[in-house]
């Protein structure tokens, strides 16, 4: 059976091709994903869920050439639509079960 | 192979200054790039625009694109093309960090600018092996029992620089408390790395299936409960289900469509516990009626004193 793990370290994270700490240090002070545990900046451990999140920043940042500044703002819209539409979603099966008989 | 005219990918001609070029690409990047766009195609579409940038954008690659659209590439278009007899390039290419996505560039760049996949791969070699991720459908059921799913996926594999895909296969344990959405983290699990380097990661999506009769709301669960309007009424005990057998639910007298009645500890797997499942209450009504209920349901309109539409006043 394999080890199913929801937390990645700095230290793993970096081993990456795209990441450097540098990158993660600038993701992380633009409030594009957020360490769970770690005070200081080497023992950040980040859940990995957000690790889809830093990539995306990270591929936005280099592939559509805007500052961490933007890239946060789309992260961030692009977040509120996911969760929009999961919400929709859900509130279109609620509808459609309370009209069929 | 066929030439890319990489003007026109871009839609710019081909005496655009650098500004132009920037100005094409940083717009149709936008329009295209996978993050922003989930449009099937668009990923293709992506990369053909970033390509074309890579090589427009820097004055050395554009020069030595230049002199080969000039040697005939792009009169020939479409009906195959090869580079001239010893050509080498002088500017190269290696890509720094980040962006894009992996094995993007097409055969002609790489005929151009010296195989930039298969080169800058192995001139990082002892390099982490690439993560995968895959979408992983669970029932409800599964994430309340213990058990374990068989996965299978493919991971990218260089051998003797060709890519290729390998299969593979795991047992994976349902933890408890998993959440749609979420990603777990397999370690060492995606590709090989090269030479002593440590294999990626593989990260599995969850997505819980869509049930017929359960919808999930964080942890909890939500059934929708059909009720005659008798039931709703003078009150009855129902039999709902949940995702572990039948329980009996007491429905109180005077019940109202759209209620929620909260049945403890019967909602999805927590770290700590279960989620609750709330009964959601429906009114329906019978599809037809004998004359002896219809002259019921009569009598019945007679003696309620109930206007449904009193919030509406006297409009309505």
């Amino acid at each position: 059976m394999t080890e199913l793990v929801f937390s990645i370290s700095l230290h793993e994270l970096c081993q990456c091709e795209e990441f450097t700490e540098q990158v993660i240090v600038e993701v992380v002070d633009h409030g594009i994903a957020q360490p769970v545990a770690g005070h200081d900046v080497a023992d950040w451990v980040f859940d990995t869920t957000s690790v889809h999140w830093l990539r995306k920043a990270v591929r936005l940042h280099s592939d559509l050439e805007i500052d961490w500044v933007a890239v946060a703002m789309v992260i961030d819209l692009l977040r509120k639509n996911e969760a929009l539409e999961k919400q929709n979603r859900h509130f279109e099966q609620q509808l459609r079960r309370f009209r069929e008989s | 192979m066929e030439f890319k005219d990489y003007y026109k990918i871009l839609g710019v001609p081909p005496d655009a200054d650098t500004k132009a070029i920037k100005t094409a690409y940083r717009k149709l990047a936008r329009k295209y790039h996978p993050d922003m766009n989930p449009d099937a195609g668009a990923e293709d579409k992506f990369k053909e625009v970033a390509e074309a940038y890579e090589v427009l954008k820097d004055a050395g690659r554009r020069a030595e694109y230049d002199e080969l659209r000039q040697y005939g590439g792009a009169s020939r278009a479409g009906s195959g093309f090869e580079p001239p007899p010893g050509w080498q390039s002088s500017s190269g290419f290696s890509r720094a960090g980040g962006g894009h996505f992996e094995g993007d560039f097409s055969d002609f760049f790489n005929s151009i600018f010296g195989g930039a996949g298969g080169e800058h791969r192995s001139q990082r070699s002892g390099l982490r092996g690439q993560d995968a991720e895959i979408e992983m459908p669970i029932f409800l059921e599964e994430t309340v029992s213990e058990t374990s799913k068989l996965v299978e996926y493919l991971i990218p594999v260089f051998e003797n620089g060709q890519l290729r895909e390998v299969k593979k296969s795991l047992k994976v344990k349902i933890p408890p408390g998993v959440q749609d959405g979420e990603r777990i983290r397999l370690k060492g699990q995606g590709g090989p790395g090269q030479g002593a380097a440590d294999s990626g990661d593989l990260y599995l999506h969850i997505r819980l299936v869509p049930h017929p009769l359960f919808d999930v709301e964080g942890h909890n669960l939500v059934v929708t409960v059909p009720l005659a309007p008798w039931e709703a009424a003078l009150g009855a005990k129902v039999t709902v289900p949940t995702l572990s057998g039948k329980i009996n639910l007491t429905i109180a007298p005077n019940s109202q469509a759209g209620q929620r009645l909260r049945i403890k500890g019967k909602g999805l797997s927590t770290k700590t516990g279960r989620g609750d499942l709330f009964a959601l209450l429906k009114v329906v009504m019978p599809p037809s009626a004998n004359s002896k209920v219809t002259a019921l349901w009569q009598s019945l309109s007679e003696e309620a004193d109930f206007d449904p539409r009193a919030q509406w006043g006297n409009e309505g």
